[in-house]
């Protein structure tokens, strides 16, 4: 199973350079680019995640401020009534007093303030300001902001908003009021006796405030509510209460100033809590999560596009890249391709350093290939052309023109027995001219060979010159090129003793040095100046005067052929002191094994090591 | 071309056509950030008995992000004043139309008409047409229920014996659904109780003031069954010209609860108007946001209301919805 998908994903392994790079390129920026930007997006969303808690803090505590210092204005009005105006002055002598004291107060903060009032222990009001007409019966007594305060008589006490039920409102209108209501001590007829002191403050001031903050419409919202957790405001404060919509009022009061994280309805959100003083209410800050994705959307989208659109670009850039470090090889592998289909052999050199080398390495081992082919091609037809020429030695028609002429004289002269010799001698020369087709033979058949030559030669020429075979027996054994030995004992008659008479003397040596084996045919003839020398085996188009035709020069090339180019012919002649032409050749003993390896064309070395 | 360079085009056009894709919906979203808008056309739109209902509207408007306007209206809308209105609202762009529906022989065809340019919510049933047979959305209080109770409350006061007692029944819209209802309720609660039903007349514009009422025949009860009906019986009965007659009704606005407050109502029953803009509004943006969505009719509540229970917590929360 494991295999099968390894072998499935091998086959998707692009096969091309240039796809793999800007395969690379591009898995390695997409990804790094990718990563970069969900950190970016995380850093970014938490940064505003915490400047939004940041400004909900600092907008809670600036409103908490404003409303504390709105209630301290109005404990401070309810003082200055108490202080300054009730507890100055006797109700029975100073009621104009009062009266005017308390409208100077209602007058100077009238827009935040509803109505002042004062009753007394039984509940019946003793003066109010503005001046209105009271309710028939409003039970002033069974009102919670005179049981509080008679609950707790040294304290001043701030109510939840509800309506004031204790004037008539010709508007016939309904006010939503907080009372702060405190036992007061005041003197009626010179007698003390205590009261209640009512500051009703309208609520809409307390409204206005959460208003404003609440205009932000994405979600966050604040509301306020008493240590119990009854609500004093809350945008939704009727569809709280018709059950449409719900608030964590409750356990939300019960916490102490700071930042919690909650789950309410489903909904994760963080709420802000700020109490403020004299009252002991909460100002709660609702931020559900979803606020904070609110602006967020927008940015995830933008994000997005932004990587998409880098991500293009990427690509670009990475193709252009790709393209730019794969151009030269893949021109390179192109011209290879060329090269090897036959079709230009020229090898693209381009692109950088590297690339550069290669071409020319290329271009040079190409270059090497040729030349070696060409010399390879010029060598086959050379050995070609010199074994046409032995061949052609073997049989050459003048020779035996000359030779059965020989024999037919000696016929007609009765010379039967001469006759017969030559016969002989003639059919070895052919014998081992043949050899069954081979190339190599034994030293010993190649002597045999030059032998049955120089007596046939030795006939012809009226035993004009005597011939000497000086041989160690022990070269015998090694092999040999066929047919060397007679081109030289040709040159040796031709060009040395067949025109002397009687002293004409050839040497045939044959020697084994170290791991070489020399052969060589000396004579007293005519010699050869050094100039002369020197052509005779570099010149290959001298003509010839007299003999087979087979110079020195392809005895010469067809020893260095099998051999090598160490070895070969080696003239050495003086003018009128006769010419030595040693045969050099390595010592490989003769085997049918040798003999066969040696005609394929591989050297071996005397020591029968095989190149 | 070869295969890398055709890989590539076809890389490039996806990565391009997501982009494009992206733009198109970022731009999108921020279209359908700017909300519906909607118009209400209610008659008298600037009396007090209608502020419940708009800060219901209000509210609702804020929580579901719409944009609502209250259409101005005089003292009373005929057929074809609605019908303009509706035809201006629907004209200016309005994507829903709350409307309380007149009393008419043709508007059910009229609101036919408006409803296929655009979405319709009634606040009250129109009436009923023999040739057109069709249901509209509607959020309103149950008027039958609320005559009913109305009745039970008055009996409840005279332990079920109205023996020989006299009622005038002032009615609001002639003609009008909700009227029908809610004297009908009324009227079956009372049957074989022994109160005679000297009077039922309707409150017409013209007959503003006291001087309609104190030519009434005198009753032991004057039931006014809306708040219209029952702010004239209030005041009547304020200026002590309504000659002892006690009043019982139904009302919802803060002319309403002062009369019942200075004892010139015994008993008040108030329909609970804020949900009726609240819920008409959020089941309206609803339709309009999904055009699949059926319209649900919700229950709206109603509260008596006597002088001795005025200002507990729950009726204030009821009176500050009437004052906003």
């Amino acid at each position: 199973m494991k295999n099968k998908y390894f072998r499935q994903l091998k086959q998707l392994k692009p096969r091309e350079i240039q796809t793999t790079i800007m395969l690379a390129f591009s898995v390695v920026s997409i990804s790094m680019m990718l990563v970069l930007g969900v950190i970016l997006y995380m850093r970014f969303s938490n940064s505003a995640r915490e400047e939004t808690i940041n400004n909900t803090q600092k907008l809670m505590e600036q409103t908490g401020e404003n409303m504390e210092a709105y209630l301290m204005s109005m404990r401070q009005i309810s003082d200055t009534v108490y202080y300054n105006v009730i507890k100055e002055n006797d109700f029975e002598s100073h009621k104009q007093e009062i009266q005017s004291g308390m409208n100077l107060l209602y007058e100077a903060n009238k827009e935040n303030l509803r109505s002042i009032a004062l009753y007394n222990d039984y509940g019946s009001l003793i003066t109010a300001e503005p001046v209105a007409a009271q309710k028939e019966d409003p039970d002033v007594t069974s009102q919670e902001w005179y049981l509080k305060a008679m609950e707790e008589m040294e304290n001043m006490h701030f109510s939840t908003p509800h309506i004031q039920n204790l004037f008539n409102d010709t508007a016939q209108s309904y006010y939503w009021v907080i009372s702060l209501s405190r036992v007061v001590e005041l003197t009626n007829q010179g007698i003390p006796q205590s009261g209640v002191l009512l500051v009703d403050m309208d609520f809409s001031s307390i409204s206005r405030m959460m208003k404003q903050i609440n205009e932000v419409n994405n979600g966050q919202y604040y509301y306020l509510c008493d240590s119990n957790g009854d609500i004093v405001y809350h945008p939704r404060q009727i569809q709280i209460s018709d059950g449409i919509y719900d608030e964590n009022n409750k356990r939300d009061s019960a916490y102490k100033d700071g930042i919690y994280d909650e789950v309410f309805n489903g909904e994760n959100r963080k709420v802000v809590v700020n109490t403020i003083s004299y009252t002991g209410w909460k100002l709660i800050g609702v931020i559900p999560y979803s606020t904070f994705n609110h602006g967020m959307v927008n940015i995830r989208y933008f994000v997005a596009i932004l990587i998409l659109l880098m991500t293009m670009m990427l690509v670009v850039i990475n193709r252009v890249v790709s393209l730019r470090i794969s151009s030269p090889i893949l021109k390179l592998n192109y011209s290879v391709r060329e090269y090897e289909a036959g079709k230009k052999p020229e090898i693209y050199i381009g692109g950088s350093q590297e690339i550069r080398h290669l071409g020319y390495s290329i271009q040079k081992s190409y270059e090497q290939i040729d030349d070696l082919m060409k010399k390879i091609v010029l060598e086959q037809t050379e050995r070609r052309k010199s074994e046409l020429d032995a061949l052609q030695s073997q049989i050459h028609p003048h020779f035996l023109y000359n030779t059965l002429e020989s024999i037919t004289w000696m016929i007609e002269g009765e010379k039967n027995d001469e006759a017969v010799f030559m016969i002989s001698q003639l059919a070895r020369l052919f014998r081992i001219s043949l050899s069954k087709g081979r190339t190599v033979i034994s030293i010993k058949d190649e002597l045999q060979h030059a032998q049955s030559y120089m007596n046939i030669q030795k006939i012809r020429y009226k035993n004009s010159f005597s011939v000497t075979f000086d041989i160690d027996e022990e070269v015998y054994s090694y092999c040999t090129v066929k047919l060397i030995l007679q081109p030289l004992l040709e040159n040796a008659i031709n060009y040395g003793v067949g025109g002397m008479e009687d002293s004409g003397e050839i040497v045939v040596t044959g020697r084994k040095q170290e791991d070489k084996i020399i052969l060589a045919v000396c004579d007293n003839g005519l010699g050869m100046s050094e100039e002369e020398v020197a052509l005779v085996l570099t010149d290959s188009n001298r003509i010839h005067k007299h003999g087979s035709g087979v110079g020195l020069v392809n005895v010469n090339s067809r020893i260095q052929i099998l051999f090598g180019k160490e070895y070969g012919l080696l003239v050495e002649s003086e003018p009128d002191e006769g010419t030595r032409v040693s045969i050099c050749i390595p010592a490989v003993p003769y085997t049918e094994e040798n003999r066969k390896t040696l005609e394929k064309g591989h050297i071996i070395k005397s020591t029968g090591e095989r190149e | 071309m070869k295969k890398d360079k055709k890989m590539f085009i076809l890389i490039e056009a996806v990565l391009g056509t997501m982009v494009i894709i992206l733009a198109f919906i970022m731009l999108r979203e921020k279209n359908e950030e700017q909300g519906y808008q909607i118009s209400v056309i209610v008659e008298n739109s600037d009396d007090k008995q209608w502020s419940a209902f708009k800060y219901g509207l209000k509210m609702a408007a804020e929580d579901k992000e719409v944009e609502m306007a209250m259409v101005s209206t005089g003292t009373t809308l005929s057929q074809a004043e609605e019908k303009k209105l509706i035809e201006q609202e629907t004209k200016n762009g309005a994507d829903g139309i709350i409307i309380q529906p007149v009393p008419g022989a043709n508007t059910k065809r009229m609101l036919k008409k408006a409803s296929g340019k655009t979405e319709v919510m009634l606040i009250g049933d129109a009436p009923q047409d023999a040739e057109e047979k069709i249901e509209f959305p509607v959020v309103q209080p149950d008027h039958y229920e609320m005559g009913k109770v109305l009745a039970e409350e008055l009996l409840k006061d005279y332990g079920g014996n109205l023996e020989g007692k006299k009622l005038g029944i002032l009615e609001g819209e002639e003609n009008s659904e909700s009227a029908i209802s809610r004297e009908k309720g009324f009227t079956e609660v009372l049957q074989n109780t022994g109160a005679e039903i000297v009077w039922s007349d309707t409150k017409k514009a013209e007959n503003d003031g006291t001087d309609f009422l104190e030519s009434k025949p005198e009753v032991d009860f004057v039931i006014a069954l809306d708040d219209n009906s029952l702010t004239a019986a209030g005041e009547c009965a304020a200026a002590n010209n309504l000659h002892g007659a006690i009043i019982y009704g139904i009302g919802n606005s803060t002319e309403a609860v002062y009369f019942l407050d200075t004892g010139a109502v015994e008993c008040l029953v108030v329909p609970d108007m804020f949900n009726v803009g609240y819920q008409s509004l959020t089941e309206l943006a609803n339709g309009i946001d999904k055009s699949s969505y059926k319209y649900k009719r919700p229950q709206i509540s109603y509260t008596i209301m006597r002088k001795e229970n005025l200002f507990v917590k729950e009726n204030q929360e009821v009176i500050f919805t009437m004052s906003q």
